[in-house]
C-alpha cells in the first residue's frame, strides 16, 4: 500500500502515504534538486485568500487557475453550488467555498478566481476564491491536524510566516462524502 | 474431420490446374486484384510477425503459446477464404496447405520442432511474391505453378514423419466423462499438453444472468487468462433457474487452485480442483481411449497423395525464394490505402470540430457587433463574408467527420439474430426474424447504446407477444410467429421499427394494473393510446402482468429512459390479435445537435430541436384551465402547459405578458413549455455534467454557446413526464 496514489489522501493518512505524496510532488515539479539532498519531507500547497484568511490545497489536485467567468446558475442545485462555467468546451461546476466553510454566500465579482481541481475519476470542479497567493513549500513536520470537527472542510493547518494556513480536505469540500 | 480431409485431397489433385487458372484470372481484372492485395497484405504482415514470434518461442525454453499458433492458423484460413473469393486459386491452395501444417501443430500431431514449421516461412515468402506480382499486374510467368508445386510437395514430405506419441494423461482424471467427451480434438490436445507440463487443473463453475451472460463470461475469461489457460468453455446444465445460465471453464494453471479461487472474485462462481488419478502422469501407458486421436495422426500422412511429392523434391531448397522475401514484403507495405481508426480518436476529432463550431458562433457575434456600429460597419461586413466562407467549410468538415463515424445497422441485426437464436433454443418457440434496411447508417456510439433497448424489445416480443403455435393456428395465423425489425432514415432521424404479429397488448389488463398501482384513478377515461403509453411508466411492466407467460419483466420504462438519453423517442401501436409495433426515432448522430435557445428572465436554456414539434406566441387570455392545470387549445386538442420559470424557480415575465410556447413531444406525450423569449437555433455539442449536478431532474447537460458561456440543456423526457404525472395526480 505504500504505492497509494496521492489523490487517495483523505484525513487520517499513514505516514508512508505522505512520503510518497511528497516524493510525487518533488518529482512532478522536477525543480527540487536541493530539497532532495536534505532528508526533509516537503509538501507543496497552493495558498489562496478567502474572507481575509489564508487557505490552501495540495498542488497535485490543482489543474489550473482561471479568472472569474460568466457563471450559469443551475436550478434545483444545492446552494453551495454556484453554477457552471464553460472552460474551452468543457463544463465545470463551481463550488462557493465561502458558503461551504460556513462564511455566508459569496457575491462573485470580476476579481474572483476559480481554482479548478481534479476530482475523482473524470470529474472536474472549480472552487471560487478571493485571490490566489503562491505555491508554498513546507516540511511535513510542521503540518498538523486541524482542531475542527469531522464535518469541517479543513483537514490540517500549518504555519506560514506570522499567520496560519488552513489546508482543505478536497473530498469533503467537494461534497463527495456527504450528500 | 473426414469431410475436411477429403476436401484437402481434391484440392490437392487440382493443384496444378489451380495455379494456372490463377494466372488466367489475374490479368483481366486488376482492380479486383488490387482490392485483394490491399486486404491480404495486412493478413500477411500479421502472419509474418506472428511467425517470427513463433520462432523466438521455439528457440527459447518456454512452451509455444497455443494462442499464437491459433492466430497464425486463423490468418492462413482467412487468407484462403479471401483468395478463394477473388478466384486466386494458387494463393488459396498455398494458404490451405499452410493451414494444414498449423492445424497439425495445434492438434499436437506434429511437434513444434518439426521441419514443417520452417516451411511456413517459405510459404509466407512465396505468398508475398505471388501477391507482389498480382499487384504489379504482371502476368505470372511459367514459374508460378512450378514454385507452388515444389513448395507443396515439400510440405507433404515434412508433415509425413509421424510424431512420437506419449502416454495418456486423461485416464484417471477426476473429471466427468461427459465433459471429457464434449472436448474437441484441439481442446483434448491442450488438456494433455497442460497435464504433461504438470499444471493444475481446475473447473470454474459460474452462473450468469441470461441477459448479461456474454459480458459476464468474457470478464471472467479475461480474469482467468491472467493466471492460466482456458482449455474449454462449456455450458453446463445444473439447476440454474430459467433466467440464468451456467458455464464450466476447464482451466489449466501454474498456481495453486486455492490461490486461483481467491483471485477470482466473481459472484456465483465456484472453483473446483480436479485431481489426477494414480494412473496419470507423464509416464503412463497408452490406454485404449487414446486410439482415436492416434489413429487420426497416423491417418493424416497416409491420407495425403504422394504422386507429386518426391518428383519435385530436388528443387525444394530454392534459396533465392527465401532471400527475396524481405524486399517483397517491404514493397507490399506501401500499397495499402485503408486505415483502421480507434473510435476515441474520432471522438477527439469530433470534439475539436465541436469547439470550432462554438468559436465560429463567437466570430459571428463579433461580426454582428462590428456591423451594427457605423464606424466599423465595413469591416463588419467583410468579417461577415469571411465568416460565411468559414461556416461553409466547417459544415463540410463536420459532415466529413460524421461520415467516418457512421456504421451500418447490420451490426445490430447480427446481435439481434444471436439473441433470437438463443431464445429459440431456450423457449423452443419457432419464430422468424426478418430484417430490413441493414445498410441504414447510424453514429457508431448510438449503435452501441441502441443494442440493449432493442434486445429488450425483441425479447419482449418473443417472450410475451408471440403466442404458442397451437394458439396461433386456432386464431387462423401461421404457426410460426414473425418479428420484423426495420431501420430507415427519415430526414435527420433514423427510425427503427420492431413489429411482431402476436396477440397484441391487452389494453384492459394494462388499465387494471395501472389502477392497482395507483398510476391512474379508476374513474379516469383514457384513450386506447393513452393506456398503451402507460407501459412506459415505471412500475408497470406488461411483461410480467399482461401475458400468461411468466416473464422476466423487462421494464419498458428503462427502454424509454435509455432512448431519451440519446435524444430518441419511442412509440407503441398495438392491435389486439394482430400484433404490436414499437417505433424508435433517433437523431442520426449525437455528436452535434441542433438546439433551440430559449430565454427566461436572465437565464437561457437549450432544448434539443428534435423534441420540439412547434413554437408559437400565446397571449395571456388564450391560456385556459382544465382540471386545475393550465392548458392551451391547440387546434381543438388541449395542450398541457408548464411554465419553465416556475419549474426552475427563475424570475420570469409576469403572467399577464405575452409568452412563447415551445411544444415538446416525447413519444405520444405533448407538453407546452412557456418561456419568455425564443433566441434562435444553434448547433451545439452537449456535455454531460459530472458530480452532484448530474442528478438534477430536468437538466440533461450543458453546452457552450459562443458568447454567453455555459447554457444548460433541458432534459425533455423528465420535464414532460413530471408535468404529465402531476396532472394525473391532481
Amino acid at each position: 500500500m505504500s504505492e497509494s496514489r496521492p489523490t487517495d489522501s483523505a484525513t487520517g493518512l499513514a505516514r508512508s502515504n505522505w512520503e510518497s505524496l511528497a516524493r510525487g510532488a518533488v518529482g512532478h515539479f522536477g525543480s527540487a534538486g536541493s530539497d532532495q539532498e536534505s532528508a526533509e519531507l516537503l509538501r507543496e500547497l497552493l495558498v489562496f485568500g478567502l474572507d481575509g484568511s489564508a487557505y490552501a490545497v495540495s498542488v497535485e489536485r490543482v489543474r489550473e487557475i482561471v479568472r472569474m467567468k460568466k457563471l450559469t446558475r443551475v436550478p434545483r442545485a444545492p446552494a453551495w453550488l454556484l453554477g457552471v462555467v464553460a472552460l474551452r468546451g468543457e463544463v465545470v461546476e463551481v463550488v462557493d467555498l465561502r458558503q461551504r466553510l460556513g462564511l455566508g454566500a459569496s457575491t462573485p465579482n470580476r476579481l474572483n478566481r476559480i481554482i479548478v481541481l481534479h476530482g475523482d475519476v473524470d470529474r472536474v470542479t472549480g472552487l471560487l476564491v478571493d485571490s490566489v497567493s503562491e505555491v508554498y513549500r513546507i516540511s511535513e513536520d510542521e503540518i498538523r491536524p486541524s482542531q475542527g470537527t469531522d464535518a469541517s472542510c479543513v483537514g490540517e493547518i500549518c504555519p506560514r510566516g506570522e499567520e496560519f494556513v488552513s489546508i482543505l480536505d478536497v473530498e469533503r469540500t467537494l461534497g463527495v462524502s456527504d450528500d | 474431420m473426414a469431410a475436411r480431409r477429403s476436401k484437402k485431397k481434391s484440392a490437392k489433385s487440382s493443384g496444378a490446374q489451380a495455379a494456372s487458372k490463377a494466372k488466367a484470372a489475374s490479368t483481366p481484372n486488376s482492380k479486383d486484384n488490387h482490392e485483394f492485395v490491399s486486404e491480404a497484405e495486412e493478413i500477411l504482415e500479421r502472419m509474418f510477425e506472428d511467425l517470427s514470434r513463433l520462432h523466438e518461442q521455439r528457440h527459447g525454453d518456454t512452451e509455444v503459446a497455443p494462442d499464437l499458433v491459433n492466430q497464425i492458423f486463423r490468418s492462413a484460413h482467412t487468407l484462403k477464404g479471401l483468395a478463394g473469393m477473388f478466384g486466386l486459386d494458387a494463393i488459396s491452395e498455398l494458404s490451405h496447405r499452410m493451414e494444414d501444417i498449423l492445424d497439425a501443430l495445434r492438434l499436437g500431431r506434429i511437434s513444434v520442432d518439426s521441419p514443417a514449421i520452417d516451411l511456413l516461412d517459405d510459404g509466407v515468402s512465396l505468398l508475398a511474391t505471388l501477391m507482389t506480382r498480382l499487384e504489379r499486374g504482371e502476368s505470372s510467368d511459367e514459374q508460378d505453378p512450378a514454385m507452388v508445386q515444389t513448395y507443396l510437395s515439400r510440405i507433404d514430405e515434412a508433415i509425413r514423419a509421424p510424431e512420437p506419441q506419449t502416454g495418456d494423461e486423461l485416464e484417471g482424471l477426476d473429471l466427468d466423462s461427459s465433459l471429457l467427451r464434449a472436448l474437441t480434438e484441439y481442446e483434448e490436445h491442450r488438456l494433455r499438453e497442460n497435464l504433461r507440463r504438470g499444471r493444475h487443473l481446475v473447473l470454474v463453475d459460474s452462473t450468469f444472468e441470461m441477459i448479461a451472460f456474454e459480458e459476464g463470461l468474457s470478464e471472467l475469461s479475461v480474469a482467468v487468462r491472467e493466471v492460466g489457460e482456458i482449455v474449454s468453455t462449456l455450458p453446463s446444465p445444473g439447476d440454474a433457474p430459467e433466467s440464468q445460465i451456467r458455464f464450466s471453464l476447464l482451466v489449466a494453471t501454474e498456481i495453486e487452485p486455492e490461490r486461483l479461487a481467491s483471485r477470482l472474485d466473481f459472484p456465483n462462481t465456484e472453483v473446483h480442483s480436479i485431481h489426477r488419478g494414480q494412473a496419470g502422469g507423464p509416464s503412463a501407458a497408452k490406454p485404449n481411449s487414446h486410439a482415436d486421436s492416434e489413429g487420426a495422426a497416423a491417418e493424416t500422412p497416409s491420407g495425403q497423395p504422394v504422386e507429386n511429392g518426391p518428383a519435385h523434391a530436388e528443387a525444394g531448397d530454392d534459396s533465392p525464394l527465401a532471400s527475396s522475401a524481405a524486399p517483397e514484403i517491404e514493397s507490399l507495405r506501401s500499397i495499402s490505402e485503408t486505415v483502421r481508426v480507434d473510435i476515441r480518436k474520432l471522438d477527439e476529432l469530433m470534439n475539436l470540430v465541436g469547439e470550432l463550431v462554438i468559436q465560429r458562433a463567437a466570430i459571428a457575434a463579433v461580426a454582428q457587433r462590428l456591423t451594427e456600429d457605423k464606424y466599423t460597419a465595413r469591416i463588419g461586413a467583410e468579417l461577415t463574408k469571411t465568416h460565411k466562407a468559414l461556416d461553409r467549410k466547417l459544415k463540410e468538415l463536420q459532415s466529413g467527420v460524421l461520415d467516418v463515424r457512421m456504421v451500418p445497422f447490420r451490426q445490430i441485426f447480427e446481435k439481434l439474430s444471436r439473441v433470437v437464436r438463443r431464445l429459440r433454443r431456450d423457449l423452443g418457440k419457432e419464430v422468424e426474424l426478418k430484417f430490413n434496411g441493414a445498410d441504414t447508417e447510424l453514429d457508431k456510439l448510438l449503435v452501441e447504446q441502441l443494442v440493449d433497448p432493442l434486445v429488450h424489445i425483441v425479447r419482449n416480443a418473443f417472450d410475451h407477444a408471440l403466442e404458442s403455435p397451437e394458439e396461433r393456428t386456432n386464431a387462423g395465423k401461421s404457426p410460426h410467429g414473425c418479428i420484423r425489425v426495420s431501420a430507415f432514415q427519415r430526414g435527420n432521424h433514423v427510425v427503427i421499427e420492431v413489429r411482431d404479429d402476436g396477440r397484441g397488448m391487452n389494453v384492459e389488463a394494462i388499465r387494471e394494473k395501472a389502477i392497482e398501482r395507483g398510476l391512474i384513478s379508476a374513474q379516469e377515461t383514457l384513450s386506447h393510446k393513452e393506456v398503451l403509453n402507460l407501459v412506459f411508466e415505471a412500475g408497470l411492466s406488461t411483461a410480467t402482468e399482461v401475458s400468461e407467460t411468466s416473464g422476466r419483466g423487462v421494464g419498458m420504462d428503462v427502454v424509454r429512459t435509455n432512448l431519451a438519453g440519446m435524444g430518441g423517442l419511442v412509440d407503441l401501436v398495438s392491435v389486439a390479435g394482430r400484433g404490436t409495433t414499437v417505433t424508435i426515432t433517433l437523431p442520426i448522430t449525437l455528436a452535434i445537435i441542433q438546439a433551440l435557445i430559449v430565454g427566461i428572465g436572465e437565464e437561457r436554456f437549450a432544448i434539443p430541436l428534435n423534441s420540439v414539434l412547434e413554437t408559437m406566441i400565446v397571449e395571456p387570455e388564450e391560456i385556459g384551465h382544465s382540471e386545475g392545470r393550465e392548458v392551451l387549445n391547440l387546434r381543438g386538442e388541449p395542450l398541457l402547459l408548464c411554465r419553465l420559470g416556475e419549474e426552475f424557480e427563475i424570475e420570469a415575465a409576469g403572467r399577464d405578458e405575452r409568452q412563447f410556447v415551445v411544444v415538446l413531444g416525447m413519444g405520444e406525450q405533448r407538453l407546452g413549455l412557456l418561456v419568455d423569449r425564443l433566441e434562435g437555433q444553434q448547433n451545439t455539442v452537449i456535455k454531460s455534467i459530472k458530480g452532484p449536478l448530474q442528478q438534477i431532474r430536468g437538466i440533461a447537460g450543458a453546452t457552450e454557446l459562443g458568447d454567453s458561456g455555459a447554457v444548460l440543456v433541458i432534459d425533455v423526457s423528465t420535464i414532460v413526464a413530471d408535468a404529465v404525472r402531476r396532472r394525473e395526480a391532481a
